[in-house]
């Protein structure tokens, strides 16, 4: 029964991928008449006769010069292989290629935050379960109201200006050569960590606190568990009681929140990237978006959308895995 | 106290505005938060009054770039010369006005399309459920960057970007609560009376949902608040408008680390503080004065959620028959069976 | 309560954390401040470094400058006298009907004479009509050579002039590289339809165009259109390529221009072999970091014989935002910073000593472009006012330019002549053409009177009426111009008109360009004597997807424009460019606003010697030539490999 199930959201997954899919194609396509007409270089000082033909070329090179139907078919197939597309960047590199080069750096940000924020997170939400009404519990909920009215850019701001700027403990902005020199050195890991010092520290504030309110939130209610009582009152102690009934079943709706966070891992740096200049996923998308480079953006997204549904995938996947108790009847 | 009661309790929790507003006096976090919120309010209508300056009115622009002084109190930007106390002010309007209008927007239409999915189920509740699935996957502000591309810079395509996208959030919630209010006594007892569909969503379900709109828009806001600001301060926003995300976005641009202009950049930042602040803790409030049993933090917890809402399904899942102190916000299914080692 | 795992396992939480950020936490000392090579550090702000570059085919960013580093013209031009500096090639002239050159006694471009002796006449085949065309003959530097270390010669020329002309190989690359004066024609499918480059090898003979044995490397001829301009774009802006590298890879299947590049072609864009004054260091460049290093074998040299460019590398560092690039030569992370910035950061500089800041004199103006004659389907009743010419003076006078490079652009910019010339340009300059420049009260006046006759009825706001409804236009901006429309709006608004400012949208197709689907606009233009040919054309004559938004229709000022671009008659057109710029001014169809200076920093710790050079940064030939490393040339070799060495000795220079 269970297997008929797991296969049953991997398909549904390839269903929503392919609607995505379907969306990203047609995106580019609103508000124009003509799609190709993006991608006309500036006419200068040709005659009329030849921007026509050069026109025409450019609707050959890109694919334009046949129907939106076969567009969309060649469109797939290249999917099919792994290719998103070709950005309009001089040289006309491969968009796999480009996230492929940026992805690592988004990650470094992305994994070292959710790392921290969770371990911090699980550590401070316990702390503040254990110690329901008191002060550390208040203290959790004033801080998690502040940090979402604190937007996380406005933080990077003022971290970047004090001690970037100011105090010069870190570079307010990420050195463009950190990439270029990365040789798996220690002083390149040095440099990378000292450049990503403040955009970690920006995003890890909100997550720790968010981390923390969900733990709380999980373990309270499963304290409250009739079996959890029922263990107390067996005269199992404290630690018993907390390693292995509380912790335990309070993480399994943890990993759901986990797993949303992880695909909005990459997509969510976009602005923190933007502001110390860090050459990540989310930099590429803007540059992207300043120059008009439609595939490398919609590829972007697309890869993005296919993050999301695997991480969902997943996460729904493990938490059958984990929790054989789980009936799998449809969701409600 | 089983969960449909719980439930139907949250539902009739009578009482109109006023009497709601009553409540949120009483409650001494909820009038901090009524009284910020009607400062801000005031600042926003009564913005040309208040302000110094015109901003918009360039013959009033002062030397760029000028220190805090008594005449201009936050000094001016670097860019325009602007006075940067003014722009606070007027600032207020952008913001108030996009986050609540899209929050009302959205619950119209997150509520409307809980109620159809809920209550009509079958074939529509699917479509709704896959279309909210759908959008769940595709990431947010990419999608925003490009669709402003495509359709101009204006506060006209964020909120619509907001609305196709914010619906979910509420939709599934609301959705919920219809999955149990249909089977109430007097839902049942109107369809046997024959009552067409739109009738009983209407007068039956609606109101009983009631609550949980007004609390999660007041939240929504909060947060449409803090990404139209994210979203100004990408540039997206209107460029001739005066918003605090902008604000942001122009000292970053014009250098004010570079010339160490800290206030530039904690002003707006302030003020995105205290109208998200305000918000929340309002909506904090109404949902304690709704269930005295649901403790504050889950307000701030449904917030951080604001992608994944499977938790009050499983809340709902998990309440079956269940004697239970205090409801949880989250426990998983493996209280189901009543749990063992 | 567990506290003592618990607390273990919160100290260990802590303790890696506080260790990562330690790791973190250090000053990292820049290349530039321990760098005792003859390296200068330039920043670039751009969104992305190019690593592949297709010949001309790049017209933004930072790949034309390497372009030109990399390769180089057969002359540069002067643009304040007009003449062709030698590059790759050291003399030209035309030849009259003998193969006679066409000079007078002193060697000099006989002008009076080419009218008469040098135009000769063809039938195009292309189009079957009879064109007037003249010879050039180009003799080429001997001392030239490619950074591989083979001679340029004849052929090279050749090959890339013909490739040029030839779309099915270049997929129009040519049209870029702007050799639409060659007559040189192939068609589309590839076949030679009319030669007009001559070589040894390529049929000069049998075209009685003589090359001695001795020269037959050096010598091209060339048939151009019959105008003086066609040389301009051949000489100036052709970049020559090898033919030993690329004609054995250029072909159908992979083209000169190409977009899905074979590993052959991707090759060739990505190692570049050319002759200018700098290569480039593949190795050692990356996605944020460009080397260029000096050519050794490059011909021109100073006096002395040393190398004509004093500095030897050129790193060019990527940097995507501007205040992040500031920041870094104020820190000394660079040496200086290729971008022009805004006058607001000059505060910022004063009382820096170690800062040489560059005021250059801008080159191009902004100027309000107004739309005198929209299509049928955008003729509304508003704008047909705009053709009114009376309106259009009146609006010329109302802008108060003192105004704008006062509050705008914060002084940092100056007023140009209503013709569109700039004033330095001495030779050419016509001051009569400077009607819009006087007090500006007198002016306001002026136009109201003006105005008073064509629309006499006002609203309570005090904004002119049309039959009931007011005046008011849009101009189309982008988000950086808003400020300068604002004042606009308000010294319009002195004469009754209202203005409002409205987004370009997503692309100029849609908006303006060609369709003429605007009021007004801002544009910048530069009419320099390199581009006076073309761009006079493009901005007052050609319908179309050009400069002529507003598609100005006058028939006399296009007869001049035109009789200007095809006497071959190099006084005469002087003149008659003389005369344009009344005419031009008087239609007051591109008002000028003002033009910005350029304002640029560079450090002057490890180099000194810089140049304010009109129309360019401080990153120009001429400071690549004479700026001097301070502290001599390379120290010792120990110091670049160990860092530590390194930064002490850079903590002793500071």
């Amino acid at each position: 029964m269970k297997r008929s199930y797991v296969i049953k959201r991997i398909l549904y997954a390839v269903f929503i991928f392919f609607v995505v899919l379907t969306l990203n194609f047609f995106i580019p396509r609103i508000g124009v008449s003509d799609p190709a007409e993006r991608y006309y270089p500036p006419q200068g000082a040709m005659s009329e006769i030849e921007y026509e033909i050069i026109k025409q070329f450019t609707r050959e090179q890109y694919g334009f010069d046949v129907s939106t139907f076969q567009q969309y078919i060649r469109y797939v197939r290249g999917l099919m292989h792994f290719d998103l597309g070709t950005s309009l960047q001089p040289g006309s590199p491969k968009v796999t290629a480009l996230i492929g080069q940026r992805l690592p750096w988004t990650l470094v940000l992305s994994v070292t935050t959710l790392l921290i924020s969770l371990s911090i997170g699980l550590l401070f939400g316990t702390l503040a379960a254990w110690k329901r009404g008191r002060w550390q519990d208040t203290l959790l909920l004033n801080a998690s109201t502040i940090s979402v009215a604190l937007p996380a850019f406005f933080i990077a701001l003022m971290l970047s200006f004090y001690l970037g700027f100011e105090l010069e403990l870190f570079p307010a902005y990420t050195n463009p050569n950190m990439v270029g020199q990365f040789d798996w050195s220690w002083e390149a890991i040095q440099v990378v960590l000292n450049n990503a010092a403040l955009p970690i520290m920006s995003m890890a504030l909100g997550g720790i606190v968010g981390y923390s309110q969900t733990t709380r939130n999980s373990v309270i209610a499963v304290t409250n568990e009739d079996f959890v009582i029922t263990a107390r009152a067996k005269g199992l102690s404290h630690t018993t009681v907390l390693y292995k009934h509380v912790l335990r079943n309070a993480l399994l709706p943890l990993s759901t929140s986990i797993g949303m966070s992880i695909s909005g891992l990459i997509g969510g740096a976009i602005i923190i990237e933007q502001v110390f200049n860090w050459q990540g996923m989310g930099t590429l998308f803007l540059e992207a978006n300043s120059t008009k480079d439609y595939p490398l953006m919609m590829g972007i997204m697309l890869f993005l959308s296919a993050f999301a549904i695997l991480a969902n995938l997943v996460t729904e996947l493990f938490y059958v895995i984990l929790d054989p108790r789980v009936t799998v009847g449809d969701k409600r | 106290m089983s969960k449909r009661n719980v439930l139907l309790q949250v539902a009739r929790r009578g009482g109109s505005f006023l009497s709601l507003a009553k409540k949120l006096w009483q409650h001494p976090k909820g009038r901090v938060g009524l009284i910020l919120v009607s400062l801000l309010v005031l600042v926003a209508v009564l913005a040309p009054v208040l302000a110094p300056y015109d901003p918009y009115d360039v013959t009033q622009r002062a030397e760029k770039g000028l220190r805090p002084s008594l005449k201009h109190p936050l000094g001016t930007t670097i860019t325009t010369g602007q006075d940067i106390f003014s722009m606070l002010i007027y600032g207020t309007r952008v913001s108030l006005m996009i986050g609540v209008s899209t929050g009302i927007i959205l619950a119209f239409l997150g509520a409307l399309m809980g109620v159809m999915a809920g209550y009509i189920g079958g074939f529509v509740d699917n479509l709704i459920m896959r279309v909210v699935d759908v959008l769940l996957v595709i990431p947010t502000l990419p999608l925003i960057i490009v669709l402003t591309g495509l359709l101009g810079r204006s506060y006209f395509v964020i909120v619509l970007v907001f609305v196709l996208f914010g619906w979910t959030g509420l939709a599934r919630v609301i959705r919920s609560l219809v999955l149990v209010l249909k089977n109430s006594n007097y839902v049942k007892a109107a369809e046997l009376a024959g009552a067409s569909r739109w009738y009983i969503m209407t007068k039956h379900i609606l109101p009983g949902t009631s609550h949980l709109i007004i609390m999660n828009t007041t939240l929504t806001c909060a947060g449409i608040m803090v990404a139209e600001a994210g979203l100004s301060f990408l540039g997206l926003g209107d460029p001739t408008a005066i918003s605090w995300g902008k604000m942001l976005a122009e000292a970053q641009g014009g250098g004010a680390l570079l010339f160490g202009a800290w206030w530039w950049i904690l002003a707006p930042g302030a003020g995105i503080f205290l109208a998200v602040f305000s918000f929340m803790r309002i909506g904090i409030v109404m949902e304690e004065i709704f269930n005295p049993r649901m403790k504050a933090s889950s307000g701030i917890y449904k917030l951080f959620k604001h992608l994944n809402n499977d938790y009050l399904d499983e809340v709902f899942d998990s309440m079956d028959d269940e004697e239970i102190a205090d409801p949880p916000d989250h426990a998983g299914p493996a209280v189901l069976e009543g749990g063992h080692d | 309560m567990p506290k003592g795992r618990r607390a273990f396992v919160v100290w260990l939480a802590l303790a890696v954390g506080t260790a990562m950020l330690l790791a973190g936490c250090q000053k990292i000392d820049y290349p530039c401040r321990i760098d005792p090579t003859n390296t200068l550090y330039v920043g670039v702000v751009q969104s992305s470094f190019p690593c592949a570059f297709m010949p001309w085919l790049s017209r933004d960013g930072v790949a034309p400058t390497i372009a030109s580093m990399v390769y180089t013209t057969l002359f540069s031009y002067d643009d304040d006298t007009g003449e062709f500096e030698p590059s790759l090639a050291k003399e030209w002239c035309y030849v009259d009907a003998d193969g006679m050159p066409i000079v007078t006694e002193s060697g000099r471009i006989d002008y009076d004479r080419l009218e008469v002796d040098g135009v000769k006449t063809l039938v195009n085949p292309q189009n079957g009509r009879t064109e007037q065309y003249l010879t050039v003959r180009i003799e080429l530097d001997p001392r030239a050579r490619w950074s591989d270390g083979e001679p340029l010669t004849a052929e090279d020329v050749y090959y890339t002039l013909d490739v040029a002309r030839n779309n099915y190989l270049s997929n129009h690359a040519g049209a870029l590289a702007w050799t639409a004066d060659l007559l040189h024609l192939y068609s589309n499918s590839g076949e030679l339809q009319l030669q007009g480059i001559f070589t040894y090898n390529h049929g000069a003979d049998e075209h009685g165009y003589r090359i001695d044995e001795a020269k037959r490397d050096q010598v091209v001829y060339l048939h151009v259109r019959g105008v003086l301009g066609a040389v301009t774009s051949l000489f100036t802006t052709v970049l020559i390529l090898p033919e030993h590298i690329w004609q054995p890879i250029v072909s159908r299947a992979s083209q000169l221009n190409c977009r899905n590049p074979d590993a052959d072609m991707q090759y060739l864009y990505q190692h570049p072999v050319g002759c200018g004054p700098y290569v480039l260091d593949v190795d050692g460049s990356g996605s944020s970091q460009i080397v260029l290093k000096r050519n050794d074998h490059y011909h021109l040299t100073k006096e002395d014989s040393s190398p004509l460019y004093n500095v030897e590398t050129i790193r060019l560092i990527l940097y995507q935002e501007l205040n992040v690039a500031i920041y870094a030569v104020m820190q000394g992370h660079i040496d200086m910073l290729d971008a022009g910035l805004s006058p607001n950061y000059v505060r910022l500089f004063e009382g820096r000593d170690d800062l040489f800041v560059s005021n250059a004199e801008g080159t191009y103006v902004q100027a309000l472009v107004l739309n005198v004659n929209p299509v049928d389907s955008e003729r509304t009743p508003m704008r047909s006012l705009l053709a009114d010419r009376t309106v259009r003076q009146a609006i010329a006078l109302a802008v108060d330019t003192d105004m704008l490079i006062r509050l705008v652009a914060n002084g940092a910019a100056v007023p140009m002549s209503a013709g569109l010339i700039r004033e330095s340009l001495t030779d050419f300059y016509n001051p009569h053409a400077d009607i819009l420049s006087g007090d500006q009260s007198t002016k306001l006046q002026h136009a109201n009177e003006l105005l008073d006759h064509v629309l006499p009825d006002k609203d309570e706001q005090g904004y002119r009426l049309l039959d009931g409804e007011r005046v008011s236009f849009s101009i189309l901006g982008h988000p950086g111009e808003i400020e300068l429309i604002s004042f606009l709006e308000i010294q319009l608004q002195k004469i009754g008109i209202e203005i409002r400012y409205q987004a370009k949208g997503s692309s100029p197709e849609t908006t303006y360009l060609y369709t003429s689907r605007f009021d007004m606009t801002i544009q910048g233009v530069i009419f320099s004597l390199a581009n006076v040919d073309i761009m006079l054309n493009a901005h007052f004559v050609a319908l179309g997807r050009t400069s002529n938004y507003g598609r100005l229709v006058q028939d006399d000022l296009a007869a001049d424009i035109e009789e200007m671009r095809s006497t071959l008659n190099l006084h005469r057109k002087y003149e008659l460019l003389y005369n344009l710029q009344p005419l031009i001014a008087e239609q007051y169809y591109k008002i000028p606003l003002y033009s910005s200076e350029i304002v640029s920093i560079a450090r002057q710790d490890r180099y000194t010697g810089y140049e304010v050079v009109p129309g360019a940064t401080v990153f120009n030939t001429t400071n690549l030539q004479q700026i001097q490393r301070i502290d001599g040339s390379q120290s010792t070799s120990a110091s670049s490999a160990d860092p530590t060495v390194g930064s002490v000795a850079a903590a002793r220079e500071e």
